[in-house]
């Protein structure tokens, strides 16, 4: 009761203290930071203060309990006995006032341990200690802080020495100090408590298990892979490229891993020189290597030499291919039909020119992007001289077309198309609806696969007036980040398109004007055939859309960043689309784990599947 | 009661495995659903793999068998100088 008061003049005290110092004018040399100390108040001696207060407040705590305990008051210390001896009203008021005080507490105590408790984790982490090791002691502290709640709780407590019944299978038994409370109230028999630690133990394992399950789960689904043992060829295949270097030739290993150890090795960026020549071979028809970045001049001219009856050549990221190569696989590769480079920024317009000028009239496939020496004259000889037998062509990233007739030109010479890319032109003006509705004039008929992502300065003019004329056979489409499509260009093509039997692979990524009426109408002529679908950041669509998806074959869909899509979306997707085994929902925040998910679909993106 | 399977090596030996166990290679599944003499006999020959080979083969058979539905799978161990030979036999082998 006296106690409260004295502490306020306690903090009260030390400014004043310090201020008179000043007055005296004795001041030793001071940083800012000992100014601004002194400003706020803060001391030495206002600490130690405020440690007493803390000290004597704890031991408050202690003798109240002491208190109600009544027959173990001979325990406690003679300064509680001073306490005790106040006037009686005053005794009553205080531990009123304490025991509200004690509520208040303990709440804070709740909020104070939860943060003590995210503090620590956060410092365990950051020292980068075991994971199982940081939850025991977790777990150990959670369960004494129990524990020190049911003491208080408890009427009597137990001195070691003495005798006591077993909570659990009556036995009497003599108290010592490592016999351990029941959860029911009560001591157990030292016999009993064994058992329960072992309890607790096989307890804590069996939570770690779980843990590392959901663990790995988690990482599974990030790799898109069912949780399952590794087969014996990925095992020997992982060893294999573990070794590479000493590995003089693959036997007989069949044509599917030779393809997964090339994949592998270009991953791990380990495709060089050595390497390379494991993969060199006369009966070889058609290589793919997809990181060559560690390829020379010299590895390349292997490739010809070992491998003369290539016809169908995928280098990508080739940055080293060097022009003497371009020109001796001009001169050397006679059956050469399709290739495809990526990123062969070493070849200038001149070897371009000659490659295409003697291979010009078989090739029938060219895949070329990310080059800069590629420019307006070089894309003109190459439609010259392959125009008429082309079936393949991607051009992607070419910063070196500048001109936009450089595209016009392309409905004179090719007339075969069966796949067609254009993406991510220098300028979006150059790629124009005009340029592509003729092209698909020519084309369309024979046209499967269109890719156009990036080459946004195409409108609905070429939807209604270049693919639904003409693309009666397109199966896949691809129109990322084209954000002049809209609603009802989507409704103009898809509304009675009769001739077109329906899509199989449509990629609508970042096509920011559809919305709802757009896609519902695309949905209700190509939601049977359909088997791959990208709605990512189609940001206006709500659940009608949903509501209409019925795609029997669906089998992947990418709703990322689609706000409308939440755990009931999640649920009737999973209902409508009863093949779909992976679904995208990046940046959707209203997925949770609460989601109810259909058996053999994989929902990926959903922050409560952390590591 | 467990059926057996006897895989022979090229040297001769002997593995008898539980066909459990046997059927996790897709080759020895479709020898032994088919109408093959194998079928009958419960005896493979596998001209293929010397004994060395087989064991491993076999090892890797029941170590897929035994945590195909644990979590807690320990690392299956290859000896380097063995890993492309397992390579073509568990190629033909499909497991």
């Amino acid at each position: 009761m006296s106690r409260r008061p004295l502490k306020y003049r306690s903090t009260d005290a030390p400014p004043e203290g310090a201020e008179a110092e000043d007055q005296r004018g004795i001041r030793g040399p001071s940083s800012a930071l000992t100014e601004f100390l002194r400003q706020q108040g803060i001391n030495a001696e206002a600490i130690r203060q405020r440690h007493l207060r803390r000290l004597r407040g704890e031991e408050g705590d202690g003798e109240e309990e002491g208190q109600g305990d009544g027959g173990n008051q001979g325990e406690n210390g003679g300064d509680n006995e001073d306490t005790n001896n106040d006037t009686q009203e005053g005794g009553d008021v205080a531990v009123s006032g304490n025991g509200e005080q004690d509520q208040e507490d303990e709440e804070k105590d709740e909020e104070e341990l939860q943060m003590r408790i995210a503090a620590r984790r956060k410092r365990r982490a950051a020292a980068g200690k075991d994971d199982d090791e940081y939850t025991d002691s977790d777990e150990d502290e959670l369960g004494s802080d129990e524990e020190s709640a049911e003491v208080r709780r408890r009427p009597r407590r137990r001195v070691v020495g003495e005798e006591e019944t077993c909570a659990q299978c009556f036995n009497k038994f003599i108290v010592n100090v490592y016999t351990k409370s029941a959860a029911t109230g009560g001591y157990l028999c030292p016999d009993c408590t064994t058992k329960q630690l072992e309890n607790e133990r096989a307890m804590k394992r069996n939570q770690m298990l779980s843990r590392k399950k959901r663990q790995r789960l988690a990482a599974a689904l990030l790799d898109r892979q069912d949780l399952k043992i590794p087969t014996l060829q990925d095992l020997a295949i992982k060893k294999v490229t573990e070794r590479i270097e000493d590995v003089e030739q693959f036997g007989d290993i069949g044509s599917l891993n030779m393809k997964k150890i090339a994949k592998i090795l270009c991953r791990n960026r380990s495709l060089d020189d050595n390497t390379l020549q494991l993969f060199l071979d006369i009966k070889n028809e058609k290589l793919e290597f997809w990181d060559c970045s560690k390829l020379t001049k010299n590895s390349y001219e292997k490739i010809t030499s070992y491998c003369p009856n290539v016809k169908d050549l995928k280098l990508l990221m080739c940055g080293r291919l060097h022009n003497d190569n371009l020109n001796y696989f001009t001169s050397n590769l006679h059956h050469l039909t399709k290739i495809e480079l990526d990123g062969p920024f070493l070849i200038n317009n001149d070897t371009w020119r000659n490659f295409f000028e003697n291979v010009g009239d078989r090739l029938t496939g060219l895949k070329i992007s990310n080059t800069h020496r590629f420019d307006d004259e070089t894309f003109k000889t190459f439609l010259e001289k392959c125009g008429p037998n082309l079936t393949e062509l991607k051009l992607s990233r070419l910063d070196g077309i500048k001109e936009k007739e450089s595209y016009d030109l392309m409905p004179v010479y090719l007339t075969k198309l069966e796949s067609l890319e254009i993406s991510y032109p220098h300028e979006e003006e150059q790629v124009s609806d005009s340029a592509l509705i003729n092209l698909l004039s020519i084309n369309g008929e024979t046209l499967h696969t269109l890719v156009l992502d990036g080459s946004s300065g195409l409108t609905d003019e070429f939807l209604v007036n270049g693919i639904k004329p003409f693309c009666v056979n397109l199966r896949s489409l691809s129109l990322s980040f084209l954000d002049q499509i809209t609603s009802e260009g989507f409704v103009a093509l898809f509304n009675e398109w009769n001739s077109n039997l329906g899509l199989n692979e449509v990629y609508l990524r970042k096509c920011f004007s559809l919305g709802d009426e757009g896609i519902i109408e695309f949905l209700l002529h190509s939601g049977q055939s359909l088997v791959e679908l990208s709605i990512n950041s189609v940001k206006d669509l709500t659940v009608d859309t949903f509501q209409i998806m019925k795609c029997p074959n669906l089998t992947y869909l990418d709703t990322g960043f689609v706000r409308a899509v939440d755990d009931v979306v999640l649920e009737l997707i999973g209902k409508n689309c009863p093949q779909l085994k992976v679904l995208d929902c990046y940046g959707n925040n209203r997925c949770t784990s609460k989601a109810k998910i259909r058996e053999g679909l994989k929902v990926i993106g959903r922050q409560s599947d952390t590591i | 009661m467990t059926e057996y399977i006897t895989l022979v090596s090229s040297d001769g030996f002997e593995f008898i495995i539980s066909k459990d166990a046997a059927m996790v290679s897709g080759t020895i599944k479709n020898m032994l659903s088919s109408t093959f003499r194998e079928t009958e006999e419960r005896k493979i020959r596998l001209q293929e793999m010397d004994g060395r080979l087989l064991n491993k083969v076999v090892e890797y058979l029941y170590y897929n068998n035994k945590y195909k539905d644990s979590v807690d799978v320990p690392e299956f161990n290859i000896p380097t100088e063995m890993a492309l030979e397992l390579l073509v036999a568990s190629d033909f082998l499909d497991v």
